[in-house]
């Protein structure tokens, strides 16, 4: 960072104060212009909520549920672990865990990025709507569970029942499966979109040609109920 | 000693014996009344048509409207028994009752409480289930008569928060179309963990009612039978849920109430754990809530009635210290204000109508005929709404049948039906000498069974003493 960023820099304390004030600290700092370092962070709940855009922050240890929650487009780096919900419903902007992420990162994101550099809980991506998530580690159990729209690329791997109950979107694996979801199946994804996958992890320093891509999608058999003749529910 | 009877005749041909009543030939005899309708309470004709149509489809059937049970009980089981010598009447005709409403005033926590001019608002319903006409008008008619309506499961829909000067904005597990901008458009924020129709199961819309602008709303492929999450995607328990509330909080600048809908199923508990989580304002939605869509199954057979959840979920606060603090709204099947005058009685601070609202709209008004007849229905028996086939342009996306629904019409109907049940509640209120209609109270009302009674804890009438055991 240099002299002019830290002169433009306002630091704050976390730790056990009211996490109101904590965040109406970050609120004013950013509207300021300023840029914020949150020091101690201490996994407390709910730190920078609703973030507007053109606006950084950063969180010094972990965080606790839903930091950058409804995120409106801030850049919010996280230097250690992120509990439950880290990205919630975020719009746009870009979210980055310095280390794992809890249950059900990014759940129903609508756009932005979401990069998690270590393993992400289970359900991550759950009804997520739009955006990307990249889990550099593995992805938890029932991760993509009914999601709409989006990418969620987990480079190692993920567990049980990954992509279940897909709508749409795409979860896209480097590493094995345990076992996919309810109505989940594998695709060979075409050039463009390994290399649109891949542009996108070179742009975060995770360039590697070499990996070997399985993309899940939805089967769309759970489009519609099973009925012999859909019209049957007409009658009743 | 007698002697032996003797019977003086030769036994008489079958023929001579035979009634000559009508009974069918070949049959033996008995009461042809009897055989035909059926005599099993347990194989009812509806019973086994079930059987056969599960046999047939393969499936449980699913429908819109409401329960068709009639094992619940009704709001008609209790009575008011207004102020005689014991208390003194208002003037119903000449003297005033105050309707004002407060929901969610929590200082420190909610810096602009709800405040509406009745105690009743329109229920969350949302686009997708309801064309955009019937959410406009709904909303336009709301705010004539200083109340609100609620955005349902399917986003913040532009003609709604245009029409409606208050609006609750309701997160269901789906979280569809959630925004950041539309939440602090709000004027209220619904977690909605669960519905009267069918607690514990999700929403459903089947694709006939998926066009292009709900798809689009809701992030969805145009046509799908959508089947909702029941679980929210990023909390599962009651301290997470504290979590999530502080959250919403924090989103929104503690300006607006955080309200909490459930279905009634277990309202002494889940109500004391919802206050204790920090809702502002819980919503006990009873097992006779109207749906656009459900397997039929939990409509008959899952959650309790509204009247008996009212009291339970009242006590509820009580008990904890949450009253006052915490507001309490009942829906579910309430279809007057005479319903409504007994939910605040019982210990509601308002009620929600969802289902009389839209019979405001004109939903099973004597029109369009042949669309009814072509769904297999007539008006006043029409529960077709999952159809999306609303023949009366209500409960569809089809943009022909829509437009039969005269927003500035309709809109109108439901400000003069909200109008004439907040007549009917103070009209109540008076005669038992109540210058509030919040200040009903249980032991204005009687009960006239003992199932309402057992139910409700409300008093028995003559005996005077509520049922127990």
């Amino acid at each position: 960072m240099s002299a002019t960023d830290r002169a433009n820099r306002i630091e704050l304390q976390a730790a056990d104060r009211p996490i109101r004030e904590v965040n109406d600290e970050i609120r004013a700092a950013l509207a300021d212009g300023r840029e914020v370092l949150v020091r101690d962070a201490r996994s407390r709940h709910n730190l920078g909520v609703g973030l507007p855009s053109a606006s950084r922050v950063r969180f010094e240890g972990s965080v606790g549920y839903y930091c950058g929650g409804l995120n409106d487009g801030a850049m919010i780096e996280i230097e250690r672990n992120a509990g439950w919900g880290v990205g919630e419903a975020m719009a746009r902007g870009e979210i980055v865990v310095g280390g794992y992420a809890g249950m059900a990162a990014g759940a129903s994101m609508r756009g932005g990025l979401l990069h998690i550099r270590g393993d992400a809980g289970p359900r991550c991506g759950v009804a997520m709507k739009g955006g990307d998530i990249i889990v550099e580690g593995r992805i938890g159990y029932l991760s993509g569970f009914m999601a709409h729209a989006g990418r969620l690329i987990a480079l190692g791997g993920a567990g049980e029942a990954c992509a279940d109950s897909l709508w749409g979107g795409e979860v896209w694996l480097a590493g094995p499966a345990e076992s996919l979801g309810v109505d989940a199946r594998i695709e060979e994804p075409g050039a463009e979109e390994v290399e649109s996958v891949e542009a996108l992890l070179a742009s975060r320093g995770l360039g590697d040609s070499g990996r070997d891509w399985r993309k899940v999608v939805s089967e769309q058999r759970l489009w519609h109920f099973e009925s012999r003749d859909a019209k049957a529910w007409l009658m009743i | 000693m007698k002697a032996p009877y003797e019977y003086p005749f030769d036994p008489p041909s079958e023929d001579a014996v035979a009634m000559r009543d009508g009974a069918i030939e070949g049959r033996t005899a008995g009461s042809p009344d009897a055989y035909d309708a059926g005599e099993s309470a347990r194989w009812s004709p509806k019973a086994i048509a079930d059987v056969h149509a599960m046999a047939q489809l393969g499936r449980y059937q699913l429908r819109g409207y409401n329960t068709f049970s009639r094992r619940m009980p009704s709001f008609d089981d209790l009575v008011f028994v207004p102020a005689t010598m014991t208390r003194l009447p208002l003037e119903g005709y000449r003297e005033s009752c105050e309707t004002a409403t407060v929901l969610g005033d929590r200082p420190g926590l909610v810096s602009e409480p709800l405040r509406l001019d009745i105690p009743i608002y329109i229920a969350s319903m949302s686009f997708g289930a309801l064309s955009a006409n019937a959410k406009a008008a709904l909303g336009y008619g709301a705010s004539r008569v200083g109340t609100m309506t609620c955005t349902g499961e399917g986003g913040m829909l532009e003609d709604e928060r245009e029409a409606s000067t208050t609006l609750v904005y309701q997160m269901t597990p789906s979280r569809y179309m959630l925004d950041l901008e539309h939440l602090r458009m709000a004027d209220a924020i619904e977690l909605a963990v669960g519905q009267g129709a069918k607690p514990g199961t999700g929403g459903v819309l089947l694709g006939m009612k998926v066009s292009e602008r709900v798809a689009r709303m809701r992030s969805l492929p145009v046509g799908v039978d959508q089947r909702s999450t029941v679980r929210h995607p990023d909390f599962l328990g009651a301290d997470d849920l504290q979590v999530k509330i502080e959250e919403l909080r924090e989103a929104t600048g503690y300006r607006v109430p955080i309200f909490l809908k459930m279905g009634a199923t277990r309202p002494r508990y889940d109500v004391a754990i919802a206050a204790k989580a920090g809702a502002d304002v819980i919503v006990v939605d009873g097992a006779e809530g109207g749906t656009g869509a459900s397997p039929e199954l939990l409509l008959d057979h899952t959650g309790i009635p509204t009247v008996s959840a009212i009291r339970a979920a009242r006590e509820a606060l009580d008990e904890c210290g949450m009253s006052g603090k915490v507001s309490l709204v009942a829906a579910g099947g309430i279809r007057s204000g005479t319903d409504a005058a007994k939910c605040l009685a019982l210990g509601a601070d308002a009620v929600m109508v969802g289902t009389a609202a839209l019979m405001a709209l004109g939903c099973n008004s004597p029109r369009y005929l042949a669309d009814y007849e072509t769904l297999g229905t007539s008006p006043g028996r029409c529960h077709h709404c999952h159809t999306g086939l609303c023949p009366v342009g209500i409960t569809t996306q089809e943009p022909h049948l829509e437009e039969r629904l005269d927003v500035p019409g309709a809109a109108e109907r439901v400000a003069r039906f909200l109008t004439a049940m907040t007549m009917e509640i103070t009209l109540l209120a008076k005669s038992c000498g109540k210058s509030s209609v919040h200040n009903l109270e249980v032991e204005d009302l009687r009960a006239l069974s003992l199932e309402a009674s057992a139910f409700t804890g409300v008093r028995l009438a003559g005996i005077d003493r509520p049922f127990t055991w």
